[in-house]
């Protein structure tokens, strides 16, 4: 049964990482590559590359499908051990599921370490800011899981008084984080607006990419039916 | 749904008897060796190939 669930969060990650890979194509390498000229435009320095432009062109579309791929492999597993415990009906919960998990790989390391802009300066070293991404991570898996513990504990008393509660763990992360040190970077090279622009547009093709994964999923997983090891497998071991 | 009586600690016991502790370190290692390569390496001639992705997907860079 675990064999089916990784198996349909890799398909539905390629299916994912595929559109994610074409985003990457279409809008990431082209708008990467402007804001990193804009900045060094103003700035007057040049950044050497250990890599050609093609190089890099290319390996991040091939990154951007990977990645989809490997988000839907975990999706898949942690969908297996947690879907009786998540709250919802049916595929709803994958998109519970996709909501956690944007919020624990991204939104959380996001609170402190916003999605940097091509040529920013970074005030922490790359060592320091790996391990606070990382941490954060896992306060927001923490986080994720106080949301739904919250939800079950009172979802007896109708969704909208369980949707609050838990919103509740969420909202306090995100007061917790605007109250810790923010972590500073200088984007004097570019625009305001070009920053805000980019960091919505990361954003949101994030959360595309966790929607257009618990989306496959689900319908992949309403396509297998379930609880597929029993019935269908011996149906199947008969047939052949 | 099928999922009504069991609990995450039956689908622990569950994958417990399906897999074997081969698969279990294969899809551990391959999961870590793919998160790591995109999450972390910095090491510059991959770093500087996933530099785009990288800043795309808001993953901390350089």
């Amino acid at each position: 049964m675990i064999a089916r669930y990784l198996e349909r969060g890799v398909a539905a990650g390629t299916i994912a990482g595929l559109a994610y890979g074409a985003f990457m194509g279409l809008v990431g390498n082209p708008l990467v590559a402007y804001m990193e000229a804009a900045a060094h435009h103003d700035h007057g320095h040049e950044h050497a590359s250990a890599v050609a432009e093609t190089t890099t062109t290319i390996v991040s579309i091939g990154s951007g499908v990977l990645w989809g791929i490997l988000l839907g492999g975990l999706f898949g597993l942690a969908y297996y051990f947690l879907e009786p415990s998540l709250p919802g009906a049916g595929t709803a919960r994958a998109y519970v599921l996709a909501g956690a998990g944007f919020l624990s790989v991204s939104v959380a390391p996001w609170l402190l370490l916003p999605p940097a802009t091509p040529g920013a300066q970074q005030a922490l070293d790359t060592g320091t800011r790996l391990l606070v991404y990382a941490a954060l991570m896992a306060v927001g898996a923490l986080v994720s899981a106080a949301a739904v513990l919250a939800y079950r504990s009172v979802a007896a008393r109708g969704r909208l008084v369980a949707a609050v509660a838990a919103v509740a763990p969420i909202v306090i992360l995100g007061v917790a984080a605007s109250l810790a040190a923010p972590t500073a970077t200088a984007n004097d090279a570019l625009a305001r607006e070009l920053v805000a622009a980019f960091r919505g547009v990361v954003v949101l093709s994030q959360a595309a990419l966790w929607l257009l994964v618990a989306g496959c999923f689900g319908w992949l997983h309403r396509r297998g039916g379930s609880d597929s090891t029993t019935a269908r497998d011996r149906t199947s071991a008969s047939n052949a | 749904m099928t999922t009504s009586n069991e609990t995450v600690r039956d689908r622990i016991d569950r994958a417990r008897l399906e897999l074997s502790p081969p698969q279990i370190l294969a899809v551990v290692a391959l999961t870590a060796a793919l998160g790591f390569a995109l999450l972390f390496l910095q090491e510059p001639l991959a770093h500087d190939s996933m530099h785009n992705f990288r800043h795309a997907a808001g993953i901390t860079c350089h």
